[in-house]
């Protein structure tokens, strides 16, 4: 057989008029299960994915995890075994920043600590090494729903790339992405994330640099509601949920949704908003401080207002909260 | 007159140049892998030769940028300048009933088309983008629109309804409209004329049986059933297609596994069939193989297999009223003798007498396998879908110019 490669071939196409399509490489630091669901939503949709983690171990670690939340959706008949190879042949581990260079856009998804807190110096850190690697028009992303992104785009060079993200986690059709301008973010920037979006099957909402978006403000009301009339015995717990399931027609109610969410991220993010806004009404309701004192932060820890299988289903509602 | 036939799916376009004076093939090829990594253009020279091309190719448009290139190329080419094309054939996969008849590409046509794509989400789209591409390269050349659906839009009404709310027909034209239209067309004509028959008297049952698979029943020269639905889900049991499943089955499943729209839809197209069945394989020579190694599962889906065809030609042949000429066409069809025989079995009561010996020993070529004794003619008839396309094409391109 012969081979030859194809350019010489176009009628208009060459070599060096072709433009690099948008989004073929993209990049992520730290490989949580955000990051993982990140990077496994990104290789599906085609893309070369890059993910940065801190050591050989965890790299197997997310390989590992990865593979598994594919072999659960091929058993769950959403994926053929071959799909699975071709996605994992396009995710490529590493431990250094330099393998992000040539990437479009590199998302920083950085854990939470138990304390449910993520290091801004750590974050900033992360920005400047990738700024070191990166294009001038490549894309610096953080994954997350406070305001940070200027803080954190102010010491780069190009701070007009910087845009945060928020993919909501509450279920698997929940397919909006929170796309936050801040300060510095162009214009530019924010229409080539929109187009990201629908590249990864995501309706794009913009943002204007607000701590909890849209989805986490009006989801931290109603829990802070919630948990007040639990208090007040106006109501039980099954039924404060199931007025919002039958209702309103929410696919979880509240208490699911906050464990889904996570305790821990939910009671940080209500602090920082109260602390921004001075209402108090979104000061972290006593329970959530309960549950967030005794690291019983949801679906992760497998106790939050509900009591968790290893699945991640609920058994049973979590007695000891609220008696 | 040279016609190219273009036949783009979601990652792939397949092409071929006609001369039509010969109905010669001149040059043939196809890209895989479209917008991923390792795509690629290969075909095969007069010689024999294969070459292949490698690079990025990003999307349908570039892709038949590369095809052109290659045809005009001094190397590899066979035209010299792009007006030695004079129209261009695509295969369009869903018509709708807007479309009975190939069609003349128009702007009226595009905006129809572009209404179509809700009933082919995935096949439609890369339609379009290969009629683009041409509208845009070679912007003077007319270009035909070829449906699979077209040849059964002379269903009648009660054969291509569901039994479901007549509503939901009404809001989002949910009703059988068959696929393979071009196949069935061709292999079916092309039996009358070799049997020296004419095409409209006669009643045929064409079983176009590859991947995937459809049967048809064909009254006087029209389509009147075939066993594909409003999506190519319904009827035979295919490679990895369900077929018919009851369709209280399907909550059943999605509530068991608790599964979506999604995850049922790929259980019922990617991992159902044959290979579902037999747990080996969506291959027949692979399921063949576990036959002949005792494999008791490979055994069962070749029998399911078969028997859901012999089921569909037999309730054919009452639709019909009975049967003069019985089609065999397709991968499986041309080339699977053991599929034949299970469907012609037993089926002398209705004049089906297959010559055994002969059919163990013909393949994929124009030959009739039925004894000289049988009233119904069965016959094995390879299908040229592009060649179909390039007719159509030329013959429209005709009635315009």
């Amino acid at each position: 057989m012969i081979i030859e490669p194809i350019e010489k071939y176009g009628l208009t196409i060459t070599a060096e008029s072709k433009n690099k399509p948008l989004f073929s490489k993209i990049g992520v630091v730290g490989a949580g299960k955000e990051g993982r669901t990140i990077i496994i939503m990104t290789a599906t949709a085609g893309m070369d994915v890059v993910f940065l983690d801190e050591s050989e171990e965890r790299v197997d670690f997310v390989m590992d995890e990865l593979g598994k939340v594919m072999d659960q959706k091929i058993s769950s008949w959403g994926l053929t075994p071959s799909e699975k190879k071709i996605i994992m042949n396009r995710i490529t581990p590493t431990l250094v920043y330099e393998d992000f260079a040539g990437c479009d856009l590199v998302i920083e998804c950085s854990r939470y600590s138990e304390s449910g807190r993520r290091s801004t110096p750590v974050r900033k850190n992360i920005f400047k090494k990738l700024e070191e690697v990166l294009d001038t028009d490549a894309i610096i992303a953080t994954n997350g729903s406070t305001i940070i992104i200027s803080e954190l785009a102010a010491e780069l060079d190009h701070k007009e790339r910087c845009v945060s993200l928020y993919f909501p986690v509450s279920h698997p059709d929940a397919r909006i992405l929170e796309i936050s301008k801040g300060m510095y973010t162009s214009e530019e920037v924010y229409q080539e994330m929109e187009i990201f979006a629908k590249l990864i099957n995501y309706k794009p909402h913009r943002i204007n640099e607000s701590n909890g978006n849209v989805s986490l403000r009006l989801l931290v009301i109603m829990l802070n509601e919630a948990c007040q009339m639990l208090l007040e015995r106006v109501s039980s717990l099954e039924d404060i949920e199931e007025t919002l399931t039958i209702i309103y027609g929410q696919r979880f109610g509240v208490f699911r949704m906050a464990d889904i969410v996570g305790i821990e991220r939910l009671v940080t993010l209500m602090e920082a908003m109260f602390n921004d806004f001075g209402e108090t009404h979104y000061k972290p309701n006593p329970l959530l401080w309960k549950l967030y004192r005794s690291n019983q932060l949801g679906v992760r820890t497998r106790k939050g207002f509900y009591i968790y299988d290893e699945n991640g289903n609920p058994v049973s509602i979590n007695k000891t909260v609220f008696n | 007159m040279k016609i190219l036939v273009l036949n783009c799916g979601s990652s792939s376009i397949k092409y071929k140049l006609f001369e039509m004076e010969s109905k010669e093939v001149v040059a043939q090829g196809g890209i895989e892998k479209i917008g991923m990594k390792g795509s690629f253009l290969k075909f095969t020279l007069s010689d024999g030769q294969k070459v292949m091309l490698e690079g990025e190719i990003l999307e349908h448009r570039a892709g038949i940028e590369y095809i052109l290139g290659v045809l005009l190329s001094e190397k590899y080419g066979c035209i010299k300048s792009l007006d030695e094309i004079h129209a261009v054939g695509h295969r369009v996969v869903h018509g709708g009933e807007r479309f009975n008849a190939s069609v003349l590409i128009t702007d009226e046509v595009i905006n129809m088309l572009n209404e179509c794509i809700e009933l082919a989400p995935l096949h439609n789209p890369p339609n379009l983008k290969g009629i683009y591409a041409i509208q845009e390269l070679m912007p003077d050349t007319p270009q035909v629109g070829v449906f699979d659906t077209a040849f059964h839009q002379t269903m009648p009404d009660y054969a291509y309804m569901y039994g479901i709310p007549y509503s939901l027909y009404e809001k989002y034209g949910i009703r059988r409209y068959g696929f393979h239209g071009t196949s069935h067309r061709y292999v079916s004509r092309r039996a009358c004329e070799f049997l020296g028959v004419p095409y409209e008297e006669q009643r045929i049952i064409t079983a176009h049986i590859g991947n995937g698979g459809s049967v048809t029943a064909i009254k006087n020269g029209k389509s009147i059933d075939t066993s594909m639905g409003m999506t190519p889900v319904e009827g035979l049991i295919m490679g990895t297609r369900s077929g018919d499943v009851d369709p209280g089955v399907i909550s059943y499943i999605m509530e068991k596994e608790h599964m979506g729209t999604k995850g049922i839809s790929t259980l019922l197209n990617k991992f159902s069939g044959v290979l579902g069945i037999s747990g080996i394989s969506s291959d027949m020579r692979e399921i063949q193989a576990g036959i002949d190694n005792g494999d008791k599962r490979a055994q069962l889906a070749m029998n399911t297999y078969n028997y859901r065809i012999r089921k569909y030609v037999g309730s054919y042949a009452a639709v019909l009223g009975g049967v003069d000429i019985l089609v065999f066409t397709g991968g499986v069809g041309e080339n699977q003798a053991i599929t034949r025989t299970d469907v012609c079995k037993n089926m002398e009561f209705m004049g089906i007498e297959l010559d055994e010996e002969l059919n163990n020993s013909v393949r994929a070529k124009e030959v009739v396998i039925s004894k000289p004794s049988s009233k119904v003619k069965v016959m094995i008839i390879p299908t040229d879908e592009e060649l179909t396309i390039a007719k159509d094409t030329v013959e429209i391109f005709r009635q315009h110019h």
